[in-house]
């Protein structure tokens, strides 16, 4: 699979949905580990471990930022073992208080481990940015993230 | 019309409620109707039934054979578009409902197409799943459906209204 497409929509402004996304106090919330960067193009960007540890689990380069409607970037293991994938998200405003999140993750040829892990995840990890953007509550995927491992 | 395919779409979406609800939103009107683009559904749901999917107005949009009915965990049925001239050849959907043991359920939808079609029609599909299944999630999570437009039927398809 060299290609991972995923679309929600949600019940949100842009800029809610662009702030879920890149602030860590939000990410920790529904996504667990945190993003970190100053999401300018070119500034490196940091996908770190929600325990405190702040141990980074994926890193890359900002490579396209146009807040609230899209964020592009690389996405690389942090041993540069394998190519990197790219990550874009396209945050467009579908109607009045409707956002339509489009999450597309290429550029995976090179690492088919990553490829599985991301299909498996991002359904995941958007199904519970949906729900917590519009209930506030959304623990319940990541302890069936924890079982599964 | 050259490039015909038999590629699958699936889609997952996890949803906060136990498996009999959402298997009661798949199968009920009273759900339907909220979230499936204003549709109603019709079947005793049992393996061999006709089920049958209406538009607002009472015209069947899709109709078909309940080919499995696992409640709450497995729903599998035929899915013949009933107004598309040419016709589309027969598509099989597939609902599987996974507890995850923590309050919510894995929701995979697969659409197969055992006989190949236009690639242009995975269109409609493509982008009708992810509203109605993100419409059935806010509806079971918030109680409130995402309100969206029916979206239109492929171009390559006469998309006439039918008659009567």
């Amino acid at each position: 699979m060299s290609q991972f497409v995923y679309v929600t929509y949600i019940y949100a402004t842009p800029q809610r949905v662009w702030d879920a996304i890149t602030k860590p106090e939000f990410a920790h919330r529904y996504w667990m580990h945190t993003n970190v960067s100053d999401w300018t193009p070119g500034s490196r960007w940091e996908h770190r471990h929600g325990d405190g540890s702040g141990k980074v689990l994926i890193d890359g380069e900002v490579l396209e930022s146009d807040p609230p409607s899209r964020l592009v970037m690389s996405w690389a293991r942090p041993d540069r073992s394998k190519e990197p994938s790219r990550v874009t998200f396209d945050i467009a405003d579908f109607s009045p208080g409707l956002v339509c999140l489009t999450v597309t993750h290429d550029r995976l040829e090179a690492d088919p481990a990553m490829a599985s892990s991301v299909a498996g995840g991002w359904p995941k990890v958007l199904s519970n940015l949906k729900s917590f953007l519009e209930t506030g509550a959304c623990e319940n995927i990541w302890l069936t993230r924890n079982k599964e491992g | 019309m050259s490039d015909l395919t038999n590629e699958s779409t699936v889609y997952v979406i996890y949803v906060a409620a136990t498996p009999e609800k959402v298997w009661e939103a798949l199968t009920s009107s009273a759900f339907t109707m909220r979230y499936f683009f204003g549709r109603s559904v019709e079947s005793d749901w049992r393996e061999g039934s006709r089920w049958t999917l209406r538009m607002p107005d009472g015209r069947v949009d899709v109709k078909g054979v309940v080919r499995e009915a696992r409640r709450p965990h497995r729903l599998s049925v035929t899915w013949n578009v009933d107004w598309m001239e040419p016709r589309a050849p027969e598509c099989l959907v597939t609902y599987e409902i996974e507890d995850t043991g923590n309050g919510a359920v894995r929701l995979t939808m697969t659409e197969e197409h055992p006989t190949a079609i236009p690639r242009a029609w995975l269109e409609g599909g493509r982008k009708g799943w992810p509203m109605i299944l993100s419409g059935l999630k806010s509806l079971l999570e918030t109680g409130k459906p995402l309100g969206l437009p029916t979206p239109m039927p492929p171009k390559a398809a006469n998309n006439a209204p039918p008659k009567g």
